[in-house]
């Protein structure tokens, strides 16, 4: 009798202190997303107020499923997504087991490898389209002079050559960021193990694929929810490079959803556009986490 | 805004504050300035304040959009795009300007046409800009009479020992720019976007045409270079500037860069004119217009203030005032005759004439940028040779015709067009 009480108390003092944390998360994410999910339900746009705001239902979702543009964004971001991750992995994995050996001016190598990971996106993106502009631009220089090339071509007025800036730039730029979590993984294999694989003769590409990469697994797990989920809401280095054309061709979904939010007001309209696109990466974050069985939390696997 | 604010509660009682938000950068905003002083020792219980907003017209968009939708009675008199008036006219948010008796008669007819909704006159022009055809004169010495003509005429110069690569430059890229090119090569066969009652008409056989020979003159007759179709209006004046084109579509703008010799290779070897018609019956020179306009808050306290204001602007005075200080092209008539302009304005007057007069309106509707947005998307893909011209226009077309549905665009021109233009309710009920 006593002890339930006291539990009661304790518990009381819990939520209590809880409180001001839970209500400031109500406040910053959950009023937000709520708010988002109503006005997603809502004929809303901020430009033809002759329209009212009338309740709508689903019709926005409706409107969404049947409109070509947005089912092509949702192709061109998983495209890109898929593309640049694989190679950003692949070339990190490289790159970190390039940094994890001793060498004289590691520190150094680690540190100037991240270089391209602290340029802001926009200038990045600028950079590499300078670089693979028509005129003067040093990609169709440095192709022509090595013949892969008879004359300039303008990249971004054809769908497969306006890719290649966008992805060369962000794999230029994350696969730093990629090669640094997997080295932290890497950094975590017990040394002894290749020690013993060495004493039994295994070779090091036998080593590689039975110690390191089953032991990676966490970090390269953990490295592909980041990317992925990055990926996924890709924008401004599009924005930048191809403004998503030509025609709508390179447009990602977060572009899109720009357009019509910020570009053309239709709030409803943009908020459905959200919601999907919330619902798309947190279904894509719980398949990575149930279904691959991810370990965030650093239990043994 | 908020200091702003803050003085507009310190004024005396018996002050009426006018805010003006527009241009006020450089030489331009000193010019305002002192306008306004000007108007304010004319009238002595006015107070107009400087408001700033963005130069960027989108982000000078927005910001008018969130106000409005606020109610916010500052700034009282609003700078304009010419394509946003019918959007404000229709979304209530500027004053119809009818019970002022505007003098619209002494105006440039398309820009009152551009600033007029459902029969009534929403916004004054202050100052215009318009579409110009560049050549070079040390090349071309006549103007093209036609597009055939153009099209020779590039080819002829580019053919020449040392002749300019590129025979003509104009803004591809998929953004506004890409629909004020198309509308004067449109005007040239004779098509339009809309017709006068509001019907799509972009999918007709003269806009095919007219957006066939864009393509021609990028793959077939290759007097336009395939740069083009991510150029913007500056990439367009470098390659000019530095003699690489023979003709260029651009604004007034870059003249006067152009005719200093210490930045420009083609000073004193280039000239303007309006852009040619195609030759085909019905087809027309066409410039493209654009520029600015002055309206009204609709929440504004003091409209009859603001109304003094506007047409103290837009009087022939002050107009000229602005071509002689600033370069820009007054939206009265009457003044291309007036010698004082005769030197101000970096091209002949007679040539800003003739182009200010066979300007056009991109289409004068309240869903414009959205419009705008289907068309520039369907003309970059049949320009990239992603669609053909009759598919990629086809394909605008209709979704086209379903903004106008799902805007309510239909019953709203059936319910708000004044008598004025019958022409557009007997036909804005029509079903598909």
């Amino acid at each position: 009798m006593r002890k339930i009480s006291r539990l009661g108390h304790e518990a009381r003092l819990g939520w209590t202190l809880v409180g001001p944390a839970l209500s400031v998360i109500a406040l910053i994410a959950i009023f937000p997303l709520g708010w988002t999910v109503w006005e997603s339900l809502h004929l809303h746009e901020l430009r033809m107020p002759w329209l009212g705001q009338p309740f709508v239902g689903l019709a926005n979702y409706v409107e969404i499923g049947k409109d070509p543009r947005f089912w092509g964004a949702l192709a061109h971001t998983a495209f890109f997504t898929v593309v640049s991750i694989s190679l950003e992995l692949l070339i990190g994995l490289f790159l970190a087991l390039a940094m994890n050996r001793a060498f004289r001016g590691r520190g150094f190598v680690r540190a100037a490898v991240l270089v391209p990971w602290a340029i802001p996106t926009v200038v990045a993106a600028l950079l590499w389209r300078f670089m693979f502009e028509s005129e003067g631009g040093i990609a169709n220089a440095l192709l022509v002079d090595v013949h892969i090339l008879k004359q300039p071509i303008v990249w971004f007025i054809e769908t497969a050559t306006a890719w290649v800036p966008v992805i060369l730039a962000d794999v230029w730029k994350t696969t730093p960021f990629v090669a640094l979590l997997l080295l932290a993984g890497l950094q975590n294999i017990d040394l002894s193990l290749y020690e013993a694989a060495a004493v039994d003769g295994a070779n090091a590409w036998w080593q590689l694929r039975h110690i390191t990469l089953p032991l990676l697994k966490p970090a390269i797990l953990v490295t592909l929810i980041f990317r992925t989920l990055d990926g996924f809401r890709v924008f401004d280095l599009i924005y930048v490079l191809t403004g998503g054309g030509p025609g709508t061709s390179t447009e990602p979904v977060a572009l899109y959803t720009f357009n019509a939010l910020l570009q053309n007001l239709r709030f409803g309209y943009g908020s459905a556009l959200s919601v999907v696109i919330f619902a798309i990466t947190f279904g894509l974050a719980m398949i990575y986490v149930k279904g691959l069985g991810v370990r965030l939390g650093g239990d043994e696997t | 805004m908020v200091f702003l604010g803050a003085c507009a509660r310190n004024k005396k009682s018996n002050e009426t504050v006018l805010t003006f938000s527009g241009s006020a950068l450089g030489a331009e905003g000193t010019l305002v300035a002192k306008q306004l002083q000007r108007f304010m020792q004319l009238h002595p219980g006015v107070r107009v304040e400087l408001q700033r907003t963005p130069d960027d017209a989108n982000q000078r968009h927005q910001l008018y959009v969130q106000w409005l939708n606020a109610r916010v009675g500052n700034p009282d008199i609003l700078q304009l795009d010419v394509v946003w008036t019918p959007e404000f006219a229709a979304a209530g948010w500027v004053l119809p300007l009818t019970r002022f008796n505007p003098a619209s008669k002494e105006f440039f007819p398309a820009t009152i046409t551009a600033n007029t909704w459902a029969g009534q006159l929403y916004a004054l022009p202050w100052f215009a800009d318009v579409g110009l055809l560049y050549r070079r004169t040390d090349l071309v010495p006549n103007e093209p009479r036609n597009l055939g003509e153009l099209v020779t005429d590039a080819k002829q110069a580019m053919a020449r020992p040392g002749g300019p690569r590129f025979g003509i430059v104009w803004q591809g890229a998929r953004y506004e720019g890409l629909i004020t090119g198309f509308v004067e090569y449109l005007g040239a066969f004779g098509g339009r976007i809309l017709d006068d009652s509001g019907r799509v008409v972009v999918n007709q056989p003269q806009a095919v045409r007219a957006l066939q020979f864009m393509r021609d003159e990028l793959y077939s007759s290759h007097i336009a270079p395939l740069d083009v179709l991510t150029w913007h209006e500056e990439e367009g004046r470098f390659a000019f500037q530095n003699g690489t084109a023979v003709f260029m579509r651009n604004w007034p703008y870059p003249v006067a860069a152009m005719s200093d010799k210490t930045q420009s290779r083609v000073a004193g070897r280039f000239a303007v004119s309006p852009f040619p018609a195609s030759g085909e019956p019905g087809g027309h020179s066409t410039a493209t217009l654009g520029g600015a306009q002055l309206a009204i808050n609709a929440y504004s306290e003091h409209p009859d203030a603001a109304y003094q204001l506007i047409e103290y602007l837009t009087a022939p005075e002050q107009m000229l005032e602005r071509g002689q200080v600033v370069a820009q092209y007054p939206t009265r008539p009457a003044l291309y005759s007036d010698p004082r302009l005769r030197t101000a304005l970096t091209i002949p007057l007679d040539d800003a004439r003739r182009a200010i007069e066979s300007a056009t309106p991109r289409p004068v509707t309240p869903i414009y940028t959205e419009l705008s947005e289907i068309l520039q998307i369907e003309l970059h893909r049949a320009l990239v040779r992603q669609a053909e011209p009759q598919a990629a226009l086809d394909a605008a077309a209709k979704k086209i015709d379903a903004l106008i549905e799902r805007t309510g665009m239909r019953k709203l021109m059936a319910g708000e067009q004044k008598p004025a233009a019958p022409t557009a309710s007997s036909t804005a009920g029509r079903t598909e």
